[in-house]
């Protein structure tokens, strides 16, 4: 399969050349997934799929366009490729648009990131299914109030290659294994609160295959009874699992397009102390056993290691070639690959010391965040406004849920109103960000 | 040659074969089987810094193969459409069913006549993108030359035409050509020191006709609108509060609040805040809720769905009665009902789902301005980004690019950024005044339920007496 792949590579990029391009650049993706769900008890769905694209990117004395198709028989290709030649020639040239600098491109081999799973094409499909109704098992019938279960395994193979005309190769691997759960419970006044759990691994057997439908069904039990409270100014905890959220506002505003658009918040503000003294965001692309470690980027650009964040500071734009041409710097990566939140400039390993536990417990009172409903962030003024699910706790404790409630401030105000963090992010994300709290988070509510 | 013949011969498949994968899909017990062929041409061209200088051009092709037993469904595709490749994909879908027991495929094959919904008057694969960029320069010149303040324009014109060959263990023999085209554009200006951004978009099942002269302008004047708006707006205070919300796209109260929780598949597993709900009063006899799959060239009409079936007119909630769900054919199954021609997919990789079409509210009595009239302290909306809903609880939220404070029945400040949340039910039950002024918006509206989906709504001008928004 992965030599298929390369041959149809390779062949395109032949087949740029003899219609006229000066460079091109050519990926090829194969993606085979499999799932099997379970409803309540039941099997529900099973999916099985292989598919794979050819992407094209041709640029011809500064034009540049961007294919990509399925039909790879050679007939078919030369002529796909020949009209796509054809059309990128109509449009007007950006003299920005070329292939990265040969220096900054990664070379040489890729080394094991400890991504692929030999054992993934000896899992049976009566192993996966298996799956499924064991995590099934976990919550079926196991509390009145529980009114709807559903319980998935799913495993996918992706494997990518891609080269270009100036020499670049580079080829990628990966397995995915997952258990999923999602769990209804009906409330007294008839409302029906759902919650969910997953676990991923990209080894099969560090799959944490038991437990997953049960944190499911404890979650959704703990959403019964909400109540929802007065506007005003509360601590806000964000549980791991989505504290994400917070940080891509910041992702978006540093990348190069935004920056160059005028679109970002944080444009011009490279060099700039912003955040917390204490705040450091990391990438760290070269890290075994992470999902998102990569030696390259989708241009072929070599990752490497850097600080985003550094002690507050505002270290590093993520620049492809052409924004950082536009904006007359030194290409970085077009995006994250590996990334880590700390208020102490290290990278979590091990047993976490800080979790939601410790974090709610030094906060005192405040909102925890585990879900996020709507909302959006301006891209220009870093204004947020988002809806809220979690629970308002006191003393560290949980006391009851919240419903129907939003979050609103400013992306940069939010973060320097950080007190705390956890040391806890959840494995198997290609963002690592752990437990975090802030002080004085504007709630709307009653 | 008709248009099947010449649709099959696309996908170099016969009657025959079809009834063959047909057979295979069947041979373990399932109750029913569909075959989706698809084969798409997709286009895009975008404008950046005043130069159209980013093209592309993307070709999908394959085939899924569905198989029911009861609820539950088996789905394979493979995008290789030799008989080989598709009875190995029929085979592992058939796995959903265990009893053995094969059904036979159908003997006869029908292909009903559905009334046509869409067609483009000037097919897009005649069209170079040297016919297009001309729409797109002008909208940038026009934006420019409207406002100092704007300093960059990023434009776009999206393409494609898909042609469906559809076939089932009922027989049912279907082809289909979907053109859609959307332009967009985005407008960042910037004045005293601030950066604001707007944008605009407009999405039909047309063809290349749809870039008219008129189109840019329109564009331009609603971009430049949007966004130099936004430097006098300012958040307001947050908390409850009556919220007007004007016609067109308000629509997306619908499709959050209560469009999701309508769609049959939530309703059947009982997990939907509406699925014991049918046939009872939900809201004021003033209100009635329509999907709609009908509308000429909309964003959200179909001919026939994914499975088949042809499109309609659905009332969900007739004069305050909920009239309907959604139905694809497993969930009309269940409730030994019709389906309603909801069961759509984003392509060949997906199997359908119940998923809206064009939803909209129809008009009341009242006029906007009495309903602006009526409010002390309150909202006015009218342009949103996105949403979102819980379908469990009920709670639903879309967020609010612009709209103006009303005071003492006034509109006065204008307002940005804030989210507005409230519960599907209860906001069902807090409209307490329709306008008469129900129009469809026509934006690129894309609903993201397991997978994308093109729709569209729509809204008269409403007032809902409480819902909670996000501010200060």
């Amino acid at each position: 399969m992965e030599e298929n792949i390369k041959n149809i590579v390779d062949r395109a990029l032949e087949m740029a050349k003899n219609a006229g391009c000066s460079d091109s650049r050519a990926g090829a993706e194969i993606s085979v997934q499999s799932s099997f769900s379970v409803r309540n008890n039941m099997l529900d769905r099973l999916n099985s799929s292989t598919g794979s694209t050819l992407f094209l990117q041709l640029f011809i004395d500064g034009r540049y366009g961007y294919y990509s198709t399925n039909r790879t028989d050679e007939k078919e290709l030369k002529e796909f490729i020949g009209k796509a030649a054809e059309a990128t020639k109509l449009i007007a040239p950006d003299h920005d648009r070329i292939l990265p600098p040969k220096e900054l491109l990664f070379k040489g081999e890729t080394k094991d990131l400890g991504q692929f799973d030999p054992s993934y094409n000896q899992i049976t499909p009566e192993e996966k299914r298996e799956i499924a109704f064991q995590c099934s098992k976990e919550i079926f019938e196991k509390d009145p109030r529980i009114i709807s279960t559903n319980c998935e395994y799913g495993d996918s193979l992706e494997s990518y290659y891609m080269a270009d005309t100036q020499g670049f190769c580079g080829e990628s691997k990966q397995t995915s294994f997952s258990v999923s759960a999602e769990c209804s419970a009906i409330d007294r006044d008839g409302a029906k609160p759902e919650a969910w759990w997953y676990e991923s691994s990209m080894n099969f057997s560090s799959l944490e295959k038991e437990g997953c439908g049960k944190i499911a069904m404890e979650r959704a039990l703990a959403r019964l009874g909400p109540r929802k409270m007065k506007s005003g100014l509360y601590n806000m905890v964000l549980e791991n699992s989505v504290a994400s959220r917070v940080v891509s506002p910041i992702i978006s505003a540093l990348n190069g397009s935004a920056i160059h658009q005028n679109n970002s918040f944080l444009a011009d503000k490279l060099g700039m102390k912003l955040f917390p003294e204490n705040l450091y965001i990391m990438d760290r692309p070269h890290l075994y056993g992470y999902e998102g470690s990569r030696f390259f980027d989708s241009e072929g650009l070599e990752t490497k290691s850097m600080n985003i964040i550094d002690g507050g500071v505002i270290q590093n734009y993520y620049l492809n070639t052409y924004n950082a041409r536009k904006l007359g710097m030194e290409p970085t990566i077009e995006g994250p690959s590996l990334l880590s939140l700390s208020l102490n400039n290290t990278f979590p390993t091990g047993i976490p010391k800080v979790t939601q536990k410790e974090v709610l417990n030094e906060c005192g009172k405040g909102i925890l965040v585990t879900g996020f409903n709507g909302g959006n962030s301006n891209s220009a003024s870093g204004d947020f406004s988002f809806g809220v699910q979690g629970f308002y706790f006191e003393n560290g404790i949980i006391l009851h849920p919240i419903k129907e409630m939003n979050v609103t401030g400013n992306i940069l105000e939010l973060w320097n109103s950080l007190k705390i963090s956890g040391d806890d992010p959840k494995r198997g994300s290609r963002w690592l960000i752990p437990t975090l709290m802030f002080e004085s988070v504007t709630f709307n509510g009653n | 040659m008709s248009n099947a013949e010449r649709t099959m011969e696309i996908f170099g498949v016969t009657e025959e074969e079809l009834k063959k994968l047909i057979s295979v899909a069947l041979s373990s017990g399932g109750d029913y089987a569909d075959l989706y062929f698809e084969h798409s041409i997709s286009n895009e061209l975008n404008l950046r810094d005043s130069e159209v200088n980013g093209a592309g051009t993307h070709i999908d092709y394959g085939m899924g193969i569905r198989v029911i037993k009861g609820e539950g469904t088996g789905y394979a595709y493979t995008e290789i459409t030799t008989m080989k490749e598709m009875e190995r994909a029929a085979k592992t879908a058939a796995a959903i069913a265990t009893s053995g027991v094969a059904k036979s495929p159908p003997a006869e094959i029908s292909t009903p006549l559905f009334k046509e919904r869409y067609k483009a008057e000037i097919p897009w694969d005649g069209i170079s993108f040297a016919d297009r960029i001309p729409t797109l320069v002008e909208l940038n010149n026009l934006i420019f030359q409207s406002d100092k303040r704007v300093k960059k324009v990023l434009g776009k014109i999206s393409d494609s035409n898909t042609k469906i060959l559809f076939f089932n263990s009922l027989g049912i023999l279907a082809v289909d050509e979907r053109p859609m085209v959307s332009v967009a554009v985005t407008c960042i200006m910037q004045h005293k020191g601030k950066t604001e951004n707007g944008s605009s978009s407009r999405s039909f099942r047309k063809g290349y006709e749809m870039l008219s002269k008129n189109l840019p302008q329109e564009l331009a004047r609603e971009v430049i609108s949007r966004t130099s708006i936004q430097f006098e707006a300012k958040r307001p205070k947050g908390g409850e509060m009556p919220v007007v919300m004007g016609a067109g796209s308000s629509g997306i109260l619908l499709h959050e609040a209560i469009g999701h929780a309508f769609e049959a598949d939530f309703n059947r597993m009982g997990t939907s805040i509406f699925s014991d709900k049918l046939g009872k009063r939900i809201c004021s006899e003033e209100i009635s809720v329509v999907d709609d799959g009908t509308i000429y060239a909309n964003r959200g009409s179909i001919t026939f769905d994914d499975e088949g079936v042809v499109s309609q007119k659905t009332y969900m909630v007739k004069e305050g009665i909920l009239n309907s769900y959604l139905h694809d054919r497993i969930s009309a199954d269940f409730y030994k009902t019709l389906p309603t021609g909801n069961g759509r997919r984003e392509s060949f990789r997906f199997m359908p789902l119940p998923r809206m079409r064009a939803t909209y509210m129809e008009s009341g009595k009242s006029k906007e301005e009495e309903l602006i009239a009526s409010v002390k302290n309150g909202l006015y909306v009218n342009n949103f980004s996105n949403g979102q809903v819980q379908i469990g609880a009920g709670d639903f939220t879309f967020f609010v690019k612009s709209g103006y404070l009303i005071e003492n029945g006034k509109l006065t400040s204008p307002v940005k950024d804030i989210n507005i949340i409230g519960n599907g039910p209860e906001a069902l039950r807090d409209i307490v005044g329709i306008a008469d002024n129900s129009i469809i918006d026509n934006g690129t509206w894309t609903c993201g339920k397991e997978q994308y989906c093109a729709v569209s709504c729509g809204m008269p001008s409403v007032l809902v007496s409480k819902l909670t928004v996000g501010g200060n």
